[in-house]
């Protein structure tokens, strides 16, 4: 078993294809927060997890850290260090996504803007749809050989 | 793993991460408060966008006044949820305009309602701004007198009101 999580973990092409697809993930992801900051914050709000005082603080700059970890992971720049801060803000997102499952709390403000319009995905696919990007994240900060396409002098 | 060579590129990545948050937020229209208005005892909460601002319509923040503006009469109720809320319950004689839908309804809307009709917009309630958005719209067409219930929907229904 052991030699199988190692060859995982050495792969250098796994590692590129985890870098791509975190890095465009969390690039897509990024979008519509940075282009409707205010429909994110009352997302944030929706949690109820966060002092709110935070809340636009954290529906600022939260986007931006996803736009830039992506773009970090997609270069080949400090490679090791943008995988942390994406499976940092994975675990973040878990959490926050269990413990409303959890409380059974779910915000409606009945509002369009928050495409109550449409349809929402379950909470339940996204937390193992997030557990399955941060094992991908875990591959790039485990990983220890010579990175494909990537920016040579600055990989870690 | 080099410990302080990947907290140093954190640092560096984070504070790149939120000196842009800062001057896209300052910068764009869209932007908003540093802190947002997310107290539901002060008014319908919003993350207080700092762009340019619109009018502001009227609020009626009590419900009690909602209910003396509809027995008065002579004033068109407009809910702005969607369609399948409307039919599970509005107040009664309130006309449905989704504020989702707007430019596809308007149209029909305009055809029934004179300019000059005084307007009670409503939602579901101080976190919900469709109302608001709603009312800005009409406004922007030219209706002049239109005001936005707050309470919405539910509180409405709380009170023990009528309703269709």
């Amino acid at each position: 078993m052991n030699n199988a999580w190692q060859s995982l973990i050495s792969n250098s092409w796994i590692e590129l294809a985890a870098r791509w697809i975190l890095g465009l993930t969390f690039i897509y992801a990024s979008s519509h927060k940075i282009l409707s900051p205010a429909d994110f914050a009352k997302i944030v709000y929706g949690y109820n997890l966060f002092p709110v005082v935070l809340i636009n603080l954290i529906a600022i700059v939260l986007p931006f850290m996803e736009l830039i970890a992506g773009f970090a992971l997609i270069s080949g720049i400090y490679p090791r260090s943008a995988a942390i801060i994406t499976c940092g803000l994975l675990v973040a997102f878990i959490v926050a996504l269990s413990v409303n499952l959890i409380r059974g709390h779910e915000f409606h403000c009945g509002c369009f803007s928050a495409g109550e319009g449409g349809h929402t995905e379950i909470p339940e696919i996204t937390i193992v749809r997030d557990i399955i990007y941060f094992i991908l994240g875990l591959q790039i900060i485990l990983f220890s050989g010579i990175r494909r396409m990537s920016i040579k002098r600055l990989s870690a | 793993m080099v410990f302080r060579k990947t907290m140093k590129e954190i640092i560096i990545l984070v504070g790149i991460s939120a000196t842009l948050a800062m001057a896209v937020n300052f910068l764009s229209p869209k932007g908003i408060a540093l802190v947002g208005q997310w107290d539901t005892s002060k008014g319908v909460i919003t993350a207080s966008p700092t762009g340019p601002q619109e009018w502001k319509p009227e609020e009626i923040s009590s419900v009690a006044r909602a209910k003396e503006i509809f027995d008065n009469g002579n004033v068109l109720f407009v809910d702005a949820r969607s369609q399948d809320n409307y039919e599970a319950g509005h107040i009664p004689g309130a006309v449905s305009l989704p504020v989702g839908q707007f430019d596809e309804l308007v149209g029909s809307f305009l055809d029934r309602h004179a300019a000059a009709r005084s307007i009670v917009t409503y939602c579901s309630g101080r976190t919900c701004e469709d109302s608001h958005h709603l009312a800005q719209l009409l406004y922007g067409l030219g209706f002049e007198h239109v005001k936005v219930f707050i309470d919405g929907f539910p509180g409405w229904k709380a009170e023990g009101y009528p309703i269709e």
